[in-house]
């Protein structure tokens, strides 16, 4: 889990990226997690092709069944891992079908 | 080039070795390399070690000195990390070392301490390869290659049973070293029903954690025969996947390649047998693509037609590779040169490859930030 101040420092600019449309290149489905994102699986990762770049984000709300190659998605924000009582909640950057 | 020589090889068992320390491990190696090397501590003028993770796993760095002192090993002593590729760039700077002319009698020990830590603490420890962004979308190394291979799969048509003959061929050559983890045979059916780690990817189309070290004793005293390391090469690219112009390639092995190939004079059709990074499935795949084995996309077809399998053209990870010798991963590139240099010394028993005489190591770093080839001669 990143120190507070990093968390802080990624929130100010989020906004640069929420409502952006992308197009899902390609995904895999986790079963095994790394530390903090045990309670989420199975869960989805893709990598994203945006406009100017490429980025690997999570895949919310929607089944494996459900996506297709080149398929548009939007930028969401979104808990990022699972903070602990005293820890400052993260949120980031995820897709959802568009 | 063959002004540095393989004097001395040492390797450990691999495996889940409870009852010894980092320590106990990397200290037996390299006893052993300096054995067979026939030279005494005192000649050995510095220690490289390639450790990716035991200062995250437990609080102990600056190994350098650590390994080397318990050994009893004085002079100069350097902890090399670059990923999973950590031993192979520790062999690189060796290789540099001595001919520079700094040294003229090293050690190289690779060492893993890995199953001492749960495997979450393992799996985040090794995401420290990746990028932040790839870390925030919690992927992990088999994530990553899973959607290599999805990407494979989607423009080449290469299929799960493609992918399958990796593990299938390299668990028959783990069969036969006693030193690999699992040293037993598993079928086609058994990796296919595999529970999913990351689709496309099974549990035995990955490598596990394992503890284990490797070690060599080089040398620039090139005065009898012997094994020679003639080319050594490592090229870099973007940490972060995505970033990639092709998620089907790992274009790190193609310039490294192509440099230690030019170093050595030879050409890809002159290597007899190959040590390459297969920490998943579609890893060796697209090593056979990289390498100049097979043609772009025929990676699959290739591995599935028995080329690479002992007794084939090329026979490829007699060790049992990463999925069946085991994966420790500060030791493998390490490892991957002792089991050449035994092929070319002609010691590999029942995995000998006939006429073996130049062979290829290929160490991999992350999904290819850092890649790391070596040629060896007689």
């Amino acid at each position: 889990m990143n120190s507070p101040v990093t968390i802080w420092r990624a929130h100010k600019n989020l906004h640069n990226y929420l409502n952006k449309v992308g197009k899902l290149v390609v995904w895999t489905k986790i079963f095994v997690a790394p530390g903090g994102f045990e309670h989420q699986v199975p869960y989805l990762v893709g990598i994203v092709q945006f406009n100017d770049e490429r980025l690997p984000l999570q895949i919310v709300d929607c089944e494996e069944e459900d996506l297709k190659t080149d398929q548009k998605v939007i930028t969401v924000i979104r808990k990022i891992g699972k903070a602990k009582s005293e820890d400052v909640i993260e949120y980031g950057i995820k897709v959802k079908p568009l | 080039m063959k002004n540095v020589k393989v004097a001395g090889v040492g390797l450990t068992k691999f495996g889940e070795l409870w009852d010894k320390t980092l320590f106990d491990l990397a200290t037996d190696a390299a006893m052993e390399a300096i054995n067979d090397s026939g030279l005494t501590i005192n000649q050995i003028e510095a220690t490289f070690v390639g450790n990716m993770i035991y200062g995250r796993l437990s609080g102990q760095d600056h190994l350098g000195a650590a390994i080397a002192t318990q050994a009893g090993i004085k002079g100069a002593g350097f902890r090399v990390e670059g990923a999973c590729a950590s031993g192979g760039l520790a062999v690189h700077l060796a290789v540099q070392s001595l001919l520079s002319g700094t040294y003229k009698n090293v050690l190289v020990v690779g060492v893993e301490k890995m199953t001492d830590a749960s495997i979450s603490e393992v799996t985040s420890a090794l995401m420290g390869a990746g990028s932040d962004a790839e870390r925030k979308a919690g992927l992990t190394f088999p994530g990553l290659y899973a959607l290599m291979a999805k990407a494979h799969m989607q423009k080449y048509g290469t299929t799960r049973k493609h992918l399958a003959s990796v593990s299938v061929k390299n668990h028959y050559h783990a069969s036969l070293n006693s030193k690999a983890q699992f040293p037993f045979e598993i079928t086609e059916e058994k990796v296919l029903n595999s529970p999913c780690i990351c689709s496309p990817l099974s549990l035995f189309d990955t490598s596990p954690i394992t503890d284990g070290a490797a070690a060599l004793v080089l040398t620039s005293d090139t005065g009898k025969p012997g094994v020679y390391i003639t080319g050594s090469a490592v090229a870099t690219d973007t940490v972060d996947l995505a970033s990639r112009k092709s998620l089907t390639e790992i274009a790190g092995s193609k310039e490294a390649s192509q440099k230690a190939l030019k170093q050595a004079g030879i050409e890809v059709k002159d290597i007899k047998v190959a040590e390459v990074h297969d920490c998943f499935t579609i890893a060796e795949i697209m090593a056979m693509e990289d390498l100049g084995f097979c043609g772009e996309g025929e990676g699959g077809k290739y591995v599935h037609s028995g080329t690479t399998k002992l007794g084939g053209k090329l026979p490829v990870n007699t060790s049992g590779g990463l999925k069946a010798c085991g994966h420790p991963v500060g030791a493998t590139g390490v490892k991957q040169i002792v089991e050449i240099t035994e092929q070319l010394r002609k010691t590999s028993g029942k995995r000998q490859v006939d006429g073996a005489n130049v062979g290829l190591t290929q160490n991999v770093g992350g999904t290819g930030g850092t890649v790391v080839v070596h040629i060896l001669q007689t």
